[in-house]
This record gives structure tokens, sequence and C-alpha cells, in this order.
């Protein structure tokens, strides 16, 4: 799941002033985060130049996508840029539809906690193929503190507010109070190992763990 | 297009000399494992415990119990799950999930060590610079949502998530042969860029990119973000969505009297239960109001002649409401619209008792007008008291402006016949459900707020699907119905009616004027004239449909599909040869998509369906289990609750006709249930 917003109108004009057009628009993660509203402004303005319009859900999937260019072929050969709003798998799945064609995307893709799960969340987990949360209380300090730190807290937070952001709570001391709660500090005299920031992804090369 | 789907499992098991660690912490341990997420769906169970178990060796006998929770990082009902769980026996929890599911148990559970028995993977080539999101599919292409798209200049291939280096101005210089000097598996980024912009003309790296801003969005930002999202989806209700309204184009039009039809073709079936006999014959002469069809039993309904005229036949007609023909009395206009005599006012219809109230609504063809045609003389006879009635006028469909219309020309009939239920009922409390995205309606309602003390009005965040009974009750009461098949709202003390069926019994009683016509709303995509329109009943779908088009409309279902409904829960017709029935809330015309809902599509297991069903389902097993015709399981999976809302169909990701396998599968348990 992913949120999006759409770019500055200033860094799209310059690439396509008096182009003709042709625009696909994802609404399929719109109970997300997508700004039909501004979007639909934004094409508003390009009325002029736009020659054709597919609106679809989940321009993630290169099928669906096949199928729209084949249905919209004549416009889409009439236009000379084809405009995406949608986040970056969605536009890439359609520059790689159209290999020889302009693809550009109108949209910024954003962070948003929980992005690997179904909903947004108020914690989350950055993947990082080595789980912390059996020594820190099910808290992770990898995704939580703006350091990483990973053996215990930089000792700079205030009232248990972070010191580089003082919105957002010391995930260390979550973990103390968490810990504490049941019954487990001593976990926290377990020293760890460096991390093993080498950890490589499931998609390609053989696993390397730390020996 | 044949498609190559990727496996994004966000964990794997933990090294076995990690877990036996963790074993060695715990004495008894229950496990929850989550049901693998965005992965072409295979098998139910992938076998995970089975293979911890053995990874356990005789460690497992510290093993008290396991449950694989489907979706783990759906809070709402994996919480549920949980709770339900009896945890009493065992020290701690291990969890076989990613870190997200992990962190939800360690909340839930606070007072319980919770262990992770899974590391979570990390699905970029690029790792640790990026994590890449892969969006709602199995695609190869990935986004490391970094909020500063640079694919406008490299040709749509992002050097973020494919360049090992994560270089944005071009490439290092060490690639061999097109290979990354990183990992020689993996095509350099930069080279297929070069490509990629010599195949579009475009000049390759044409400008240098600034210098990358990395630092990490503030988590005021992102966290507000998620809080946003969670209280938009969670508002009122779990499940459901926000589909794009598409009201404005009838919002606005006031309600006009459609053209007399020249043949009226009404069923004698517009009603749950059973049909009507036919009391007319060929050759009778009928006039406006005129009974035609007799109620036969009690769970049926009585049909009256919309037009004044001479009855053709009495014959198989094409049904709107399902695949089929149902007999129907054909009545020739003579446009004469001359009324029956049965048709008088009553005056002193406020001082009528209830019985002589719930037998007009009988004699009157009453039913529920919200789609679902139940007899109303039967529903207001519940066997058990009920203290609320509900008052929907939500409206949550898409494009339909009906009920909305409705409320904002007729607010003092509505509420006069909220006073007649009332009296049958005998409540003294009642709510109107109105979505705020209906001011105006809201407005001409709360005008008579003073005349009719007891009916408060409440606005809704609006949210499909709201207008559905056992949405609408947990919002407004936060009471849960018992689930389908058995439980109803009077169940929890509750009536639910729709505003368009209070208007018709204000109608029948006040105005003794039959269930013989009602207001529609027309709209979509192509349409010359949308509109709402009171329409009678029986009027032919095709003169609407011509009425409202300036082209002919004989060869529109080529490009346009009709829907008897809205856009969502609205019945597909697959011709034009059907006429309006009680339940037809409105005709929506849309164009022919070049995706549409297919059977044969593979599930990707994204979990898009159990976040939006209202009824806390999983929907995914319906489709995969109808699929393979293993209908047994999609009924221990329990189908039969289902509301068929469409909610999960809608928001498919793989857009699979979940609508039509569950439909097989509920008839299916309908007849397995009799035996």
């Amino acid at each position: 799941m992913l949120a999006v917003q759409v770019k500055a109108e200033a860094e799209i004009l310059p690439l396509i002033s008096s182009k003709r057009l042709f625009i696909f628009e994802c609404l399929g993660c719109r109970d997300v985060h997508y700004p039909v509203e501004k979007a639909a402004e934004f094409m508003d303005s390009l009325k002029e130049e736009i020659v054709g319009k597919a609106t679809l859900d989940y321009l993630c999937h290169r099928e669906f996508v096949h199928e729209y260019v084949k249905a919209y072929a004549g416009e889409i050969e009439r236009a000379q840029v084809i405009l995406v709003f949608s986040c970056g798998v969605g536009a890439q799945v359609v520059s790689s539809l159209l290999e020889d064609r302009i693809v550009y995307t109108c949209c910024d893709t954003l962070y948003l906690n929980g992005f690997q799960g179904l909903t947004a969340k108020e914690f989350n987990c950055d993947q990082c193929g080595e789980c912390y949360l059996n020594y820190t209380g099910g808290l992770c300090p990898v995704a939580l503190c703006s350091k990483n730190l990973l053996n215990g807290p930089c000792g700079g937070s205030q009232a248990g507010k972070c010191e580089v952001d003082p919105d957002m709570p010391c995930v260390w001391q979550q973990i103390f109070d968490r810990l504490a709660k049941l019954g487990q500090l001593h976990t926290l005299e377990r020293l760890g190992t460096p991390k093993n920031w080498n950890v490589s992804p499931a998609s390609s090369a053989p696993e390397k763990r730390l020996p | 297009m044949q498609m190559r789907l990727m496996d994004y499992t966000k964990f794997r098991p933990k090294p076995a000399e990690e877990i036996s660690e963790v074993f060695q912490r715990v004495n008894r341990i229950f496990i929850l494992s989550c049901g693998k997420c965005f992965k072409k769906f295979e098998e139910e169970d992938e076998g995970q415990y089975a293979q911890l178990l053995e990874t356990l060796g005789a460690d497992r006998t510290k093993v008290v119990g396991h449950t694989q929770v489907d979706f783990l990082c759906n809070e709402f009902l994996s919480g549920k799950r949980i709770s339900d769980l009896d945890l009493s026996r065992c020290d701690s929890i291990g969890v076989t999930s990613c870190g997200l599911g992990v962190q939800f148990v360690a909340r839930l559970l606070e007072r319980t060590p919770v262990y992770a028995l899974a590391d979570s993977v990390p699905h970029s080539p690029n790792y640790p610079a990026e994590v890449g999101y892969h969006g709602i599919s199995l695609e190869e292409e990935k986004c490391a949502a970094c909020g500063q798209c640079y694919l406008n200049l490299t040709g749509g291939i992002c050097p973020i998530t494919n360049c090992a280096k994560g270089l944005l101005n071009g490439p290092c210089g060490g690639a061999t042969d097109g290979k990354c000097e990183v990992n020689s598996s993996v095509d350099c980024a930069w080279v297929r860029i070069h490509e990629r912009l010599k195949k579009r003309g475009e000049q390759s790296a044409s400008e240098y990119v600034q210098p990358r801003d990395y630092s990490r969005p503030s988590w005021k930002v992102t966290n507000g973000l998620s809080l946003q999202n969670q209280a938009l989806r969670g508002g009122g209700f779990y499940g459901g969505f926000h589909p794009l309204e598409n009201k404005e184009a009838t919002a606005d039009k006031r309600v006009e009297r459609f053209p007399e039809p020249q043949v009226a073709v009404i069923f004698l079936s517009q009603h749950a239960g059973r049909r009507a006999k036919p009391v007319v014959e060929p050759g009778d002469k009928v006039k406006v109001g005129q009974k035609v069809g007799e109620a036969d039993g009690f769970v049926s309904s009585s049909i009256h002649s919309s037009i004044s005229g001479n009855v053709i036949s009495v014959e198989e007609r094409a049904y709107p409401a399902a695949q089929r023909e149902e007999l129907a009395v054909v009545i020739e206009n003579d446009g004469k619209n001359e009324l029956h005599p049965s048709i008088q006012p009553r005056d002193d219809f406020e001082a009528l008792p209830k019985e002589a109230l719930l037998d007009i609504i009988k004699e009157s063809g009453i039913v529920g007008l919200g789609g679902a045609m139940f007899p109303t003389h039967v529903k207001f006879s519940p066997p058990r008291p009920v203290d609320t009635l509900l008052v929907n006028g939500c409206e949550c469909e898409p494009y339909l402006n009906t009920d909305n219309r409705l409320m904002i020309e007729h607010p003092e009939e509505i509420l006069a016949g909220i006073s007649i239920v009332q009296k049958i009922l005998g409540v003294d409390k009642v709510f109107v459900g109105v979505e705020e995205n209906k001011p105006e309606a809201i407005a001409a309602l709360s005008r008579f707020s003073d005349k009719y003390p007891s009916v408060e009005l409440v606005s809704l965040k609006t949210k499909y699907p709201q207008g559905a009974e056992r949405s609408l009750i947990k919002r407004i009461l936060d009471r849960d119905v018992p689930p389908p098949p058995k439980g109803l709202p009077f169940d929890v003390g509750v009536m639910v009616s729709n505003v368009g069926t209070l208007f018709a019994i204000y109608q029948a009683v006040a105005k003794g004027i039959p269930l013989f016509q009602r207001v529609i709303t027309v709209s979509g995509e192509g349409l010359t004239r949308p509109g709402n329109y009171l329409v009678k009943i029986g009027t032919p779908i095709k003169d609407i449909i011509q009425y409202c088009f300036d082209e002919n409309v004989d060869g529109l279902l080529e490009k346009y599909d009709v829907k008897m409904g809205g856009a969502i829960m609205g019945i597909p017709q697959a011709s034009l040869e059907s006429s309006v029935i009680k339940g037809t809330t409105g005709l929506t015309v849309l164009k022919k998509h070049p995706v549409m809902a297919s059977e044969e599509r593979d599930c990707i297991k994204c979990g898009r369906c159990v976040e939006v069903c209202p009824m806390q389902l999983y929907p995914l097993f319906y489709g995969f289990y109808g699929k393979k015709g293993d209908l047994a399981k999609a009924v221990e999976h329990k189908v039969e609750e289902c509301v068929e809302c469409g909610c999960c169909e809608y928001m498919c990701a793989s857009k699979i006709a979940l609508l039509s396998f569950i439909r097989q599968e509920k008839a299916y348990a309908r007849s397995a249930s009799k035996g």
C-alpha cells in the first residue's frame, strides 16, 4: 500500500509544455492516500493538451495496464507524452510497457508506517532481515529509534521524547518500560553483536548472515 | 498475457540456533503464525508450523498450542481472534510473521513476553540504503517511497531501488557486460536507464541531479498520515471504503414525472416471498391503482396497476433483479390515466389503530424500497418487540440520489411516515441516519425537528456500505446484529427502514395511494439527460435509458453496462427488455472497462478484501475455494454470513469475480442445509 502526493507544477510543466498528453490515473490506493482533488485540478489545467485518459485501479498490475494500453492504443499513439498519476511502482510498470514512449510521473511517493503490511500503523518494520524484537520487548529500535541504536538509548532523550524529533517518543524509554513490566530487564544486559547491514534481500544473491 | 508473480512474503524463519536460544528462555509457549502475505495463493496452510516443529526437535514439548492467524497485521480482526484464544497455559507467545505482526502482538499482550521466530525480509536489491515497496501487486518493480521521484529523469527505471549503490547521476563505472559489480546476477540499473532513454529518443543524463535529501521524514508527518488513514478507514464500523460518489450530476435535479409508458410490464413478483396471484385476465380494463395481483400467503405482497388501459397478456418476461423470466401483467395504456375509485385520502389516518395501519400497508403492496423488497407488513410484525427505529437515509451507493431528493423535497411526508411506523411498532426512539454529503437533505429534515421531538437526526461520515443495516446499527447504536443467515436487526431490538419506504407508507396511509410508482435516479457515463424521475412501476427500462440518451440505444450494451441500482451493488442487465420494479432504486450506466472481474485470475493474498469486509470475513477463501470447486470449504469459512455488499470484489487487487463465487457458494450452503 502506497501513499502519494502530486508533484509541484513547476517540476512537471517544463517537461510537457504544449505537448499532447495521455493520462494514466491509478485509484487503487485512494483509501490509503491519494489527493483526488489536487490531481483533478492539475489535470483540468492541462485539459487543452489531453488527448485521452485511462482511470483504473492498481496500475501496479502489468496485466491490467497491458489491457488498457491495448484499449487506448489510438489515443496513446497520438499523445507525445504519457503522464502517470500513481505511486512509483505504477509509473515504472507503465514505462516498461511503453518502452519507446516518453512516460512522466506527476507524483512523489510518500513514506507511511506499516507499508509492507495491510494498513497504516503507529509502529513500523524496516524489513531489516535480522529481527531484534526478542531483546527489546517487542518494540523495534531499528524502525523507531532516530539513531537506529541497538544497544540502548543515546542518553539525549528528555521526558521520554527523542532529541532528534521531540514529537517522537524515545523507543528505548518505551523498551525499558515494557521490559520492566514484563520483569525482563535482564535481557538488556545482553550486548548485541554489530548489526549486519549486509543481509541480502530475498530476491537476489544467496543469504548472508552473521556466523 | 503470461505473468511472472514474485513472492513477496515478508518473513522467513529465524535460523535454528536463534530459535533454540528463544526456547531456552521459555517453558510453555503458544505459537501464532501469520498466514503469509503477498504471494500467489496456493495453499491455505503453507506448512510454516510443521517446519517450525521440525526445527525445534526436543524443544517441541514446550509448545502448548498453535493458531494460524491470516493477515496478522490486520489489528482489528487478529486482535479479536487472539483475545478468543485460551492463553492461560502459556508463559510466552512465539510469533512467526514480519516485524509488524510481532510488534502488534507484543502491544496487544502487554503482560506476556512475545518472541519473534522469524526475520522480516528486505525486498530491495539495494538494502540497506532503501527498502523497496511493491504496491499491491507481485510485479518486479519496486518503489522506495523516497518522496522525491526521479523517474522523470531516468526513463521510468528507479535508480534508488535498482542500483546497488543508489547512484543518481549515472553509473559507477564498475559494471561488466551490463551486470552490477556488487551482484553479478543483477543488471546494472544505469545501463538499463541508458538503453531505455535511447529507445524513448531522450538525451541520456541531460542534467545533474541535486544531492538527495536523505533525512527521514518527520515522525509527526508519517505518524500523522498513519493516524489519519486509520481514522478514515475505521470510522463508525469495521470495513468498507470510500468510493468516488459521482452524485453531482443529479444531486440538484428536482424529481420530474417521467412520461407515461405506452405499455407497462408489471411483474407479479416484486418482493421477497411468494409470487402474487394474478387477479386480472387478458382483455380486462384496469385503472391506475387497481389491484392486478393478490398477495399469496403471509410473506407476499399485492401488486397494483400503474396505468389505466387494457390487459394484453399475463406472461413471462425478462426480470431485472435476476437472470430469469418472471410472470408479469402486460397492460396497454389508454392514455386516460383514470384513477381507481379505491384511491381515497384518509383525513383521519392519525386516529387509526395499529392493526388498521398494518392492513393498509399490506393492501397497498408496500415493500422495502432500498432494494431488498421485503414485504413491509411482515417486517413490521417482528416476533420480538423492538425499542428503536432507524431510518436509513444514507444512500451510500455512488450515483444515486433517490433518497436524497425525497428527503429534500418531501421531508414532512417522510416524518409523518415515521410517526405512522412509530405507532405500529410502539417505539419512542427514532434515529434518522443521513450521510454528511447530503447537507440539503439534513437541512430539510431539521426544519421540522420541533414538530417531531422523538426523531433524532444523525449526520454520518460518508463510507460505503453505511446503508447496509448492520453497518448502520453498529454506527449509530453500537449494537452488533448476530451474523446472517439467522441474525436480524430485531434480535438487538432495532427496526431499520429506508426513507423511500416511509414516504410510500405515508402516501398509502394518508393519501390512499398504493405503491405503483417510485422515484429513481438515472445517472452514469455518457448520458445526456441524467436525472431523478418519478416513474410508473412497469415502465420499460429501454424507454428510460432512451429518454436520457441522445443516440439510439439499440447497441448500447456493447459499449456500456447498465445496472439496476448503483454502481457497486446494482444488478447488471443482460438486455434492456426488462422494466422497473418496486426495488429499482435507479439505473446506472457505466462504460465497459478493458479489465472486468473474472473467475480466472489468481489471488495474491494482498488482504484488501479482508480489510474492507464489513462482516469481518475473509473473502479471499471464497474465490480460492470457488475456483477449486471445493464449496464445502467456503462454507467452513462462513460464506453464509456474507451480505453481498460487493466491497471485496470492488477492492480486489486481482479483479477476481468474488461475488459470483460467493453466490454459488451460498446457494450450495442453502441446499446443503436443506439436506
